[in-house]
């Protein structure tokens, strides 16, 4: 089947690369603002940095929560390979876009690095001098494993494995747009199964290295999976709203039909649930088994104005999206499942704020507004890098040979 | 495009007609006369592909299917029933401490919630998806048309039946042939003879006359009685050339088969039931004592209960310096060693410090009191109704030799489980070890403070305590 497209119908809006520089500088200010918001935090139990406790977690939260979607974005790219499905080829290249923007966002996460080896350990405690540290354990896990210059080796190699694959794969995909070489198709479906297996480790060590070892006493080996899921949730979530977004501003009309959107909804479901899942499953052992070094990371979150938040997490992240999204006829409806998709946005920031901030201190009102505002500051910058992405490529792999296969595809009525 | 010929036997009897049937080389040909029969307003239509084809359910105009809710409202009666149970089971009817954990829905309780909404859900799906569909259906008036054999292989048919409102024999027959099929057929009644051919009833017949067989034998067989021996299929299996336990015999001269052991043998395992070591009693006295052995024996091997209300029994004359433990009680004793089988040295101590606090404070408390953290929490749930954990303190304890404290972390006593499992015998004798030591830091003399402490004293104590027992 041969496809010609208007060409300007599947690049990036102009008026969007025009606002792209504007969003990047108020994504800066918000960033900024939400930050000064941790000084106004009271000071509490003799500790005299708790300004920048806040704020290094805050970070932290809101970079990983950005950062998600693009490691999303990279697992759905090799899933897609892995299983040769055909369905997706017309969504394909936005996630692969997405996938792409992982180098940009390796430049955010050097300010983590930084405080590191400025000798900080408002975030990671086990970053303290041994002498400081009076729990054993964290002293112990300190030597080897949780050492900054260790920690900064394994960090870049994440970030080495990611950037790698997710641009090797895009630079194939944007042969196969000149080319149309179905080779280039069967180099990667070849390259998919290993490829996804190191990102399965990638992901968990990652998980572990920067979000778990905040509190390094605590430990749970399913939280690399919590992450994951979490992730993708994320990620379905993101692509909606891009590509609704995109729809919504003239682009990509036909290419993505409700079938797709009806996919990625029920993709979004599944996420939800696994997510719901995954975190019960953490949750239901350590609270079975009443170990003190495990649960004091869920006494830190069940305690004080902390309860209230953590409680919440189960209406904002399992209930109301879950029940939302059952309907056939909410995925199938574009105003409905934006809305859901926006809604699951804030729910895996909600989720991120619960994984981190309680470790920070207890929830004062402008450490967390500032967080809040972090939070979209984090997403103006995820924004105007996607568009800076995006310029210039096409937003559909045009001679995919699957391509005929998504436009044709259609749900069976159940 | 041909029509096919009724066939001679349905001319002369004129079967009843249950609708037209139009067979389709392709799905695309079936999709297109399904759309042009859907826009036609027919509604009671079906098709038959050996495969699934996309897009068929929108080309018949069928509409989704109802089951969903009712899968849902399955659900949520399932999820409704789980969490229901377990509040009424753990929470009202049947308070039972797990862990300490809470009663009524706990966290553990959303397993099985998940669990029944599941359940209720696929079963729900199963038996909705049958009825739904009118089954089970033993024939189909489609099937009387040999042709129709093809759809489960490579032909595609459109039926459309006569009980759809707007049915009419000719205008269907028109509208389904200029959709072009392959061939179109009224789908009639199957006329041929319902009954079942002679040698298949003959066969049945048969086959259940024979299953009658073995009932009647069993009936007749429970019924009467017989004289004759029973027949032995395996003779040489039925009778063999052995003896079997406390059967006679002629070959040893005191007429038993079963030999006793030679002297001095020791069952395999059964070395600890040799050794005071692993018994806290020695049973080479055992042959001393007034009452038989097997008395004995039993009262060491069961949980030592039975000591307890001897002891309580004893003269509260407390102020008296008991002497040696052993007879200080009339009870049935046995003969407990009272000289601890290891060395008492810092090692032992420490070891007997650290499993006494691993396994004996979490009730018995840090200083043997009786007040550890399980019974503060007990105590607190049962208000009352709780039998505290034994002080090592009181008297009771305090005149046990040290074979008897010995016997109980062995043995267990009252709620107290067996340790024997968790702890080895040497472990088992450093605590009680660690034991004495607690119970004489309690009835301490000031010789017994090291003569450096003795400065850093507050004030002199009392120069003998009422009770000393010694540790030996």
């Amino acid at each position: 089947m041969n496809l010609n497209y208007d060409k300007a119908s599947i690049e990036i809006p102009q008026s969007w690369r025009a606002k792209a520089p504007i969003l990047f500088s108020a994504g800066l200010i918000l960033l900024v603002i939400g930050m000064a918001c941790s000084f106004l935090a009271p000071a509490t139990g003799g500790d005299n940095t708790p300004a920048l406790r806040y704020l290094t977690h805050s970070y932290l939260a809101n970079f990983v929560y950005v950062f998600s979607f693009t490691l999303g974005a990279l697992f759905f790219i090799l899933v897609q390979f892995l299983t040769r499905a055909g369905w997706s080829t017309s969504i394909r290249r936005i996630a692969e876009i997405l996938m792409t923007m992982i180098p940009y966002l390796a430049i955010l996460f050097v300010p983590v690095l930084v405080m590191l080896f400025w000798g900080s350990s408002a975030l990671y405690g086990w970053n303290a001098s041994a002498k400081d540290m009076e729990n054993s354990v964290v002293a112990a896990k300190a030597t080897f494993f949780l050492t900054k210059e260790f920690f900064t080796i394994r960090t870049i190699a994440y970030f080495t494995f990611w950037i790698l694959a997710g641009s090797w794969f895009f630079r194939l995909s944007r042969q196969q747009d000149e080319s149309g070489d179905t080779e280039l198709s069967m180099i990667r479906q070849k390259w998919a199964g290993p490829l996804i297996m190191i990102f399965a480790l990638s992901i968990s060590f990652a998980a572990f290295d920067w979000l778990m070892s905040i509190d390094a006493d605590w430990y749970s080996t399913i939280f690399g999976v919590y992450l994951f899921s979490g992730s993708m949730m994320g990620f379905f979530a993101m692509m909606i709203v891009i590509s609704m977004l995109l729809q919504n501003a003239g682009k990509v009309q036909k290419l993505i039909t409700v079938e797709h959107f009806h996919d990625m909804g029920k993709f979004l479901f599944g996420f939800v649930m696994f997510w719901s899942y995954i975190a019960f499953s953490q949750l239901v052992l350590i609270w079975y088994a009443n170990i003190p070094e495990e649960t004091n990371w869920y006494r830190v979150r069940l305690e004080g104005n902390w309860e209230l938040f953590s409680y919440g997490l189960i209406p904002v992240h399992f209930v109301i999206p879950f029940l939302f999204l059952m309907s056939r006829h909410i995925r199938r409806s574009r105003p409905l499942l934006l809305s859901g998709a926006i809604w699951v946005l804030f729910a895996h920031w909600y989720d991120m704020t619960f994984l981190v901030m309680p470790n920070a201190g207890s929830a004062e009102f402008f450490p967390m507004f500032g967080h809040f505002l972090g939070g979209i500051g984090m997403l103006c910058i995820f924004a105007a890098m996607f568009v800076q992405r995006a310029s210039g490529v096409p937003l559909v792999a045009m001679r995919d040979p699957r391509l005929p296969e998504a436009m044709s595809y259609a749900n069976p009525i159940l | 495009m041909s029509e096919q010929k009724p066939r001679k036997s349905a001319e002369k009897k004129m079967p009843k007609a249950f609708g037209w049937m139009a067979e389709y080389q392709d799905e695309h040909s079936l999709l297109a006369a399904a759309r042009k029969v859907r826009d036609s307003g027919y509604t009671k239509t079906d098709a038959f592909t050996p495969f699934p084809v996309h897009g068929i359910d929108e080309a018949l105009g069928i509409k989704p299917t109802v089951l969903p809710f009712i899968v849902l409202c399955a659900g949520f009666t399932g999820l409704g029933i789980a969490l229901l149970m377990q509040w009424w089971m753990n929470g009202v009817d049947y308070k039972y401490i797990i862990s300490g954990k809470p009663f009524g829905i706990t966290p553990a309780s959303i397993p099985v919630a998940f669990e029944l909404t599941v359940l209720f859900s696929a079963f729900t799906t199963f038996f909705a998806m049958i009825a739904l569909n009118k089954l089970p259906k033993f024939s189909n008036p489609i099937f009387t048309n040999p042709r129709f054999d093809r759809a489960t292989n490579d032909r595609f048919f459109l039926y459309v039946e006569a009980t759809d409102k707007y049915y009419n024999r000719d205008s269907v027959k028109e509208l389904l042939g200029g959709t072009h099929p392959d061939s179109l057929d009224e789908v009639l009644e199957d006329t041929t003879p319902s009954t079942l051919p002679r040698p298949i009833l003959l066969a049945l017949l048969l086959i259940v006359v024979t299953g009658l067989i073995p009932a009647m034998i069993i009936l007749n067989m429970r019924a009467g009685y017989s004289t004759a021996p029973r027949f032995h299929v395996f003779f040489d299996m039925d009778f063999q050339p052995k003896k079997k336990t406390q059967q006679p015999t002629t070959i040893f001269a005191d007429g038993r088969i079963m030999r006793p052991q030679v002297k001095g043998t020791i069952a395999r395992g059964q070395l600890e039931e040799q050794d005071a070591f692993y018994l806290g009693y020695d049973p080479s006295k055992m042959t001393m004592l007034e009452k038989s052995n097997s008395v004995m024996l039993v009262s060491a091997q069961t949980p030592s209960d039975g000591n307890a209300p001897v002891a309580a029994t004893k003269t509260p004359d407390a102020n008296q310096t008991t002497p040696a433990p052993t007879v200080a009680t009339e009870a049935p004793k046995l003969p407990w060693i009272d000289k601890l089988p290891i060395e008492a040295n810092e090692e032992s101590m420490k070891l007997g410090k650290l499993k006494f606090e691993t396994y004996c404070s979490a009730c018995h408390g840090y200083a043997g009191n009786g007040d550890g953290l399980v019974h503060k929490r007990a105590d607190s749930l049962a208000q009352g109704y709780w039998l505290p954990p034994t002080s090592m303190h009181i008297d009771r304890v305090r005149i046990q030799p040290v074979g008897q404290i010995f016997n109980t972390i062995t043995k267990g006593q009252g709620k107290m489980a067996s340790y024997a499992t968790s702890l080895s015998p040497k472990e088992r004798w450093s605590i009680v070890l660690y034991v004495r030591a607690l119970q004489r830091s309690r009835d301490a003399n000031i010789e017994d403070v090291p003569a450096e402490f003795i400065s850093t004293l507050d004030e002199e104590p009392k120069s003998a305590s009422p009770k000393t027992v010694s540790t030996k």
